[in-house]
């Protein structure tokens, strides 16, 4: 009776090791954590660019907004309540859609081209 | 322009103050003043001042083709983008107004045993135990923290004090 064929052979991967329980993370001067971090000048434009985006929706909340959608469909929502850390849902009250009112909704982010309201 | 999710802060930062034209998905065009771009979702918020109010759109990340520059701001706009979501009271206060706010607040703070330091360039910025900073006009809505814990508490007291006020 002849052999089965051999199984191509599977490298082992060695993983780096972890942090230690008892440590802090990765050593910050390795090369590791050199190569993943950024400038401090990156953050802080980065933070100051966040924090003007996130007062830009402190700032819309409770007002009425408008939404341009894909399909060239425009709706209106009479209240902007919310919306998450990566601007993926939008929570608004009283969504004018072409089928009626509704009172609550739940809007996604990827749907949505863009959206406007006054100050 | 899938590039455009991809951008660095700092290639961002480029636009911010700048008069720009934005192409997006189904030829939709705007245009106005670039207040921000939200580093997470490259979102582009923008600004086009009218009559009495300002109309702001926030134009997705995703759906963000082409941008082109026109104009850059002059002081005066650019004054007024950097303040636009801080509250009207702001830019009404003297700069006399908010260092006697500022001291009031730090030695309040210092009696109730909270470590306030003085930080930034100009001294304006009130640092709690190294953790919280307080901007001006040193309001609830302006301290900034990446501890909510402590942030929760300090926006509670300080708007404790401005009730006893």
């Amino acid at each position: 009776m002849e052999n089965p064929p051999l199984l191509p052979q599977v490298p082992v991967i060695r993983l780096p090791r972890p942090p230690s329980p008892s440590g802090r993370g990765f050593d910050p001067s390795s090369p590791r954590a050199l190569a993943h971090h950024a400038a401090d000048s990156h953050q802080k434009i980065r933070s100051t660019l966040r924090e003007r985006f996130l007062r830009s929706l402190l700032a819309s909340s409770g007002l009425p907004v408008t939404f341009t959608m894909y399909q060239r469909v425009t709706v209106n929502a009479e209240k902007f309540n919310a919306c998450d850390m990566e601007a993926y849902n939008f929570q608004v009250s009283n969504l004018q859609t072409p089928l009626g009112v509704q009172d609550e909704a739940l809007i996604r982010g990827p749907d949505i081209i863009s959206y406007s309201f006054c100050i | 322009m899938t590039d455009w999710l991809n951008k660095t802060p700092v290639e961002w930062q480029s636009f911010v103050n700048k008069d720009v034209k934005v192409s997006a998905d189904e030829k939709n065009e705007y245009q106005g003043w670039v207040i921000t771009i939200d580093p997470v979702s490259a979102s582009i918020v923008l600004a086009n001042f009218e009559a009495q109010k300002t109309q702001i759109r926030v134009v997705m990340g995703h759906a963000v083709q082409k941008v082109e520059v026109f104009n850059e701001a002059d002081d005066i706009i650019r004054e007024r983008l950097s303040h636009i979501f801080s509250s009207y009271e702001t830019s009404l206060q003297t700069s006399e107004d908010l260092e006697t706010k500022k001291q009031n607040l730090k030695s309040w703070l210092e009696q109730n045993n909270i470590p306030v330091t003085l930080q930034g360039k100009l001294m304006r910025t009130l640092c709690v135990a190294g953790v919280l900073s307080i901007d001006p006009p040193y309001g609830p809505d302006d301290c900034s923290s990446s501890n909510e814990i402590i942030l929760s508490r300090i926006q509670r007291l300080l708007q404790d004090y401005l009730t006893r006020q």
